[in-house]
């Protein structure tokens, strides 16, 4: 992302090449069961880069991201039983009304920072996930709540016609992915994401420039909760049945920790995140080792990536593979290396 | 959802489970859990050998592949009973298979994460091309995957916990799940004279649903009924304790519908705070029949606490079938961790119908041939349930629908009372015995 | 609407669950005064400590007290050894990345107890203290000395601990370190020897806690492991400063949540209370100061 000018439309290039791979080669390559993983891994990738830019770009800790994404399935449920709205309308309204209710997480934002408030928000998010434990998730039933616990068939979530099948509705999800990411990416790049690196690195300095630290952090919240709400609308369909046991509040802690892992400060450490959060435990799956060692595997992460790699994974194995190309290729000329390649 | 996580169900965990299981079934009595162990367990007295038409000949013909999806989440596993279903197919393998074709069985966990379970049941159907199911075992697969199977034509054999694992074509369950169970807590109680009832259970979705039945009963009877539920984990059990006494008064019963660890919490806070006498009698769903919770219990319970029960006590049946399974256990059961006890009895005759069923087929190992074995099975001995077993082509299967009641007596669960019939009542009761009829009594061996 | 009789044993059992709640905030809170970590970690420690006393003592069927001694001995040891290898690289830092590097260490406990542990076949673990057999009554209500015990302990947690930040001269060194550690270290403080101590103290804060809340909540690795965000309620509150604030907290939040119960409407949201009454609290404390920052950077 720091390359500018020429430099920008090799990386174009590529990016687009590998999408439309992962858009059309990937399904013909892989089994459902792996396509299954990366909509789930497209889906997750959604909510990473929402806490990226909380994290990354205005420094701000949210440690109750779990419970907005909630939100936006409830919401996205809740239409999906109620009405014949398209798919995209509900996507769209999922992530407004996840935006409104975000910003109020995002209020005391505006007067405590750091350690605070991530532990306010995640007393929000634990005060939220009551709610959602007592009132479950619409499953088809009448009322506001559109709960029926008595029910014997609970009525699945909807999926777009166009996407009723696993593969096209990883397309479908790989496509909401793909706009979210533009989204938060010409926010970075233009005055929002510059303002939010003036707050980030000090704002009384931003303030004395003349940013509206008070709009811009709020504008931050509301980016990440819409583009997270979507995400959670893209999951209400993936999975058909919401539980709310599936939205416990330390999974938000957990949800940070991959976050930091894969790396807060690039749209590439969202993608990393999503498929450490998704892909990572379907392989474990398959190569017949316990999930505990997942949990073990990210607890070790994340004191690998706080110690020798703050900017995440993301940034650390290319750089790391760039280090030991440079060191082979210096073997193999027996000379020294060139200083760093650009990148 | 969760990350799909197979991380990250911590809390959930527990949480989750607690519909879980209503579930599960358990009639165990099993010496302590330490002494269960293969290694230092007494010897069998059968051999495994009965477990196969061939005894002592590998199988070496084209594989039968079967699958299997349970829960395994810190907090709430239950791959002890497909472990247990592998221990049994195994021996098949080792004593001739069926007629010579070894079963390949591959077991898939979840982490109660719907998309999770979808995968798995694709990964299953796609790479390991199973033809059928067996030993699934999990809070909400029923719900997720009934569809996919029915239309593959698969005849699911399961322990039950959703509702859709009783009240769907293609499941049929040797357990009789939470809504059953809990119904037999309360008949027992409602026929010791209780004329009021509080019914607490874990909040989970299902939690109207695991009521019904009872809701109905107590209707029925006149008995007053308190429904109360709780978020899980429990962090509170005091309270949790002091509110069922409270509403179910001097000459009430209190009925509890969680997992084994949550249900112990409440039962310890209760003994703690000394409100066993201060209801007439406690009740429980299946998964409070555990030795771990009589052991941890104590001498004040007996003949106070009354838990519902579906398999044959492992410790006080003496048949060949209780034999094959303890030896099968002692030889193949390595990764049975819980050892001798409800969950590994059910994993065995889940197995144990499956074989039944292949040993049926003619000609090729199909989809369909195999899976029309499996519907055709009919009033089958499993020797580990009250009633004869039966598939059959039903649009619901609640074909454990009798079953025991055991109450704690020195760290062990004894029995309070013979095989006795769900209540009608239950309209899901009376729309099974409409479709299937009641089924008969399973000789003795 | 229950009678004041039937509210009686809620607040005995309120004041108990509060208990609770104190033991690990307070616990935290001792080695975020005097290091600048919030450890997050230590519900995961406590709990494998009470897990390997319930292996020696249920299933090797030793003494009971050795099995305590290890419980405590554990949590000491590997807090320790957390805080010598992972506090120096990361002493600088946010104190948000501490708290999240000590995650990183809930997370590896977590999965190994879950490994060692297992849940199948329904096992259930449970850890009675040899106190929960002496009971007492006050009118209806049993009242049996853990849960005596559990309050008292946060009680008396708080008044030596901060005595001892008060009055000694290490404690008065761990206040210093944790205000500005490079001043300190160059006052002829020495740091590391000072934080060595917090991380020890913490450690066996939270193997106590840890045995105790095996006993009065769940002996439950995930359970005790997220205890931990209730608790840090009432730390919040008292703004992850004051001890006694916290020790009060935690007692409100654990007497609101309790009289909660048997008020039928509400019953079932009893459990948003430390989460509600924490960011009420945080509410009106933020709007009472300009700005609360844990950063020491801004």
């Amino acid at each position: 992302m720091r390359l500018k000018g020429h430099g920008m439309l090799p990386r174009i290039v590529v990016i687009a090449a590998l999408y439309l791979f992962a858009l059309f080669g990937l399904p013909a390559l892989l089994s459902l069961y792996y396509i299954d993983s990366l909509t789930q891994a497209a889906i997750f990738s959604i909510v990473a880069v929402g806490l990226g830019v909380l994290v990354g770009r205005v420094g701000l800790y949210s440690l109750g991201q779990y419970a907005v994404l909630a939100i936006g399935a409830w919401v996205a449920a809740r239409l999906l039983f109620a009405t014949t709205l398209p798919y995209p309308v509900v996507l769209l309204a999922a992530g407004v009304v996840t935006m409104v209710i975000g910003m109020i997480f995002g209020l005391p934002a505006l007067r405590v920072r750091g350690l605070y408030l991530a532990l306010i928000t995640l007393m929000m998010a634990g005060a939220l996930t009551v709610v959602i434990t007592t009132t479950n998730f619409p499953n088809g039933g009448s009322g506001f709540w559109g709960y029926n616990g008595s029910t014997v068939h609970p009525a699945a979530i909807r999926r777009p016609a166009i996407a009723a099948g696993d593969p096209a509705y990883y397309r479908y999800s790989l496509v909401v992915a793909a706009i979210m990411f533009i989204l938060v990416f010409v926010h970075v790049r233009t005055k929002p994401g510059r303002a939010w690196v003036a707050i980030r690195q000090s704002e009384s300095a931003a303030l004395a420039a003349g940013i509206n630290t008070t709009l811009y952090k709020l504008w931050a919240w509301a980016l990440a909760s819409f583009v997270t709400g979507v995400a959670g609308g893209v999951l209400a369909g993936s999975s058909h049945y919401l539980y709310s046991i599936d939205f416990p509040v330390q999974d938000s802690i957990t949800l940070l920790a991959v976050v930091l892992m894969g790396g807060a400060y690039s749209l590439w450490g969202a993608v990393v995140a999503g498929l450490l959060l998704q892909l990572l435990p379907a392989l474990f799956q398959v190569w017949g080792v316990s999930n505990d060692w997942i949990t073990i595997l990210f607890g070790i992460g994340v004191l690998n990536v706080l110690i020798t790699a703050p900017r995440g994974l993301a940034d650390q194995v290319p750089r790391d593979l760039g280090r030991l190309v440079r060191k082979l290729r210096a073997v193999g000329q027996r000379a020294p290396a060139p200083e760093a390649t650009a990148r | 959802m969760g990350f799909r996580k197979r991380a990250f169900r911590f809390a959930v965990a527990p949480a989750v489970l607690a519909v879980a299981f209503g579930m599960l079934a358990t009639l165990s009595t099993g010496p302590s859990y330490a002494s269960l162990r293969p290694s230092t367990a007494a010897s069998a007295k059968s051999s495994t050998s009965s477990c196969g038409t061939n005894p002592g000949v590998k199988a070496k013909g084209t594989p039968i592949n079967l699958g299997a999806i349970v829960t395994d989440q810190p907090g709430t596993s239950f791959t002890d009973i497909s472990n247990m279903a592998a221990a049994y197919f195994t021996c098949v393998d080792d004593n001739g298979g069926i007629d010579g074709h070894p079963i390949h069985y591959f077991i898939k966990t979840e982490q109660s994460v719907p998309s999770q379970i979808t995968a798995d049941a694709h990964y299953l159907v796609d790479t390991d091309h199973v033809i059928d199911m067996v030993g699934n075992t999990s809070i909400i697969e029923c719900s997720v995957d009934y569809k996919y199977w029915e239309s593959l034509g698969f005849r699911v054999i399961a322990s039950g916990i959703a509702p859709q694992c009783y009240s769907t074509p293609n499941y049929a369950d040797v357990n009789m799940g939470p809504r059953y169970s809990s119904d037999g807590a309360a008949q027992y109680a409602i026929s010791k004279g209780i004329k009021d009832i509080v019914f607490d259970q874990s909040n989970v979705p299902g939690t109207q649903y695991n009521v019904g039945g009872i809701v109905a009963i107590t209707k029925h009877d006149g008995v007053k009924l308190t429904q109360l539920t709780e978020d899980v984990p429990i962090s509170d059990p005091d309270e949790v304790a002091l509110k069922e006494v409270d509403d179910a008064g001097p000459n009430g019963a209190v009925i509890l519908n969680f997992t084994p660890p949550e249900a112990l919490l409440i039962l310890q806070a209760a003994q703690k705070l000394g409100l066993e006498d201060r209801v007439k009698m406690w009740g429980c769903s299946t998964p409070c029949n555990t030795d771990f919770l009589s052991e941890s219990l104590g001498s004040k319970w007996n003949d106070k606490l009354f838990v519902n029960a579906e398999l044959a006590p492992p410790d006080s049946t003496h048949t060949k079938t209780m034999d094959l399974y303890k030896a099968i256990y002692h030889q193949y059961g390595k990764a049975v961790s819980g050892g001798i006890g409800s969950f590994s009895e059910m994993g065995f005759t889940e197995a144990e119908i499956m074989v039944h069923a292949l040993e049926k087929v003619k000609g090729a190992y199909t989809v369909k041939s195999v899976n029309a074995a499996v519907e055709s099975v009919h009033n089958f001995v499993t020797g580990m349930n009250c009633q004869r077993w039966t598939y059959g082509d039903y649009s619901l299967h609640i074909a454990n629908n009798e079953d025991y009641t055991v109450t704690p007596e020195n760290g062990k669960m004894v029995l309070a009372q013979g095989c006795t019939l769900i209540s009608p009542l239950d309209p899901q009761i009376a729309a099974y015995r409409k479709a299937a009829g009641t089924a008969p009594l399973a000789p003795g061996e | 609407m229950p009678s004041w009789v039937e509210f009686q044993p809620f607040i005995v059992t309120g004041l108990a669950l509060g208990g609770v709640y104190a033991l690990s905030g307070v616990g935290m809170i001792v080695l975020f005064r005097a290091t600048g970590v919030l450890n997050v970690a230590f519900g995961a420690v406590g709990a494998m400590g009470a897990l390997l006393a319930w292996q020696v003592i249920y299933q090797y069927r030793w003494s009971d007290w050795l099995g305590y001694l290890i419980c405590i001995a554990f949590a000491a040891v590997l807090t320790l050894v957390y805080g010598l290898v992972m506090g120096p690289p990361l002493a600088g830092r946010d104190p948000l990345v501490k708290a999240v590097a000590t995650l990183g260490l809930a997370l590896i406990l977590l999965g190994v107890m879950d490994l060692l542990w297992t849940s199948n076949g329904g096992e259930a673990r449970a850890i009675s203290l040899p106190t929960d057999s002496i009971t007492f009554s006050v009118g209806q209500i049993l009242i049996n000395w853990t849960q005596v015990l559990g309050l008292a302990l946060g009680v008396a947690i708080t008044v030596v601990v901060g005595a001892f930040l008060r009055f000694t001269k290490l404690g008065t060194a761990m206040r210093a370190t944790a205000s500005d550690r490079e001043i300190t270290a160059t006052l002829g403080v020495p740091v590391r020897r000072v934080e060595a101590s917090a991380w020890l103290g913490c450690g066996v804060l939270s193997g106590l806690a840890g045995l105790l809340l095996a006993d009065l909540v769940a002996l439950d690795a995930t359970t005790l492991t997220f205890l931990v965000i209730s608790s840090l309620a009432a730390a919040l509150i008292a703004r992850l400063r004051s001890i006694t604030v916290t020790l009060l907290a935690a007692i409100l939040v654990g007497l609101v949540e309790s009289v909660l119960v048997p008020i039928q409407s509400v019953s079932n949201y009893a459990d948003m209370t430390p989460f509600v009454l924490a960011t009420v609290g945080l509410v009106i404390i933020t709007l009472r100061r300009r700005e609360i920052s844990t950063s020491r950077s801004s």
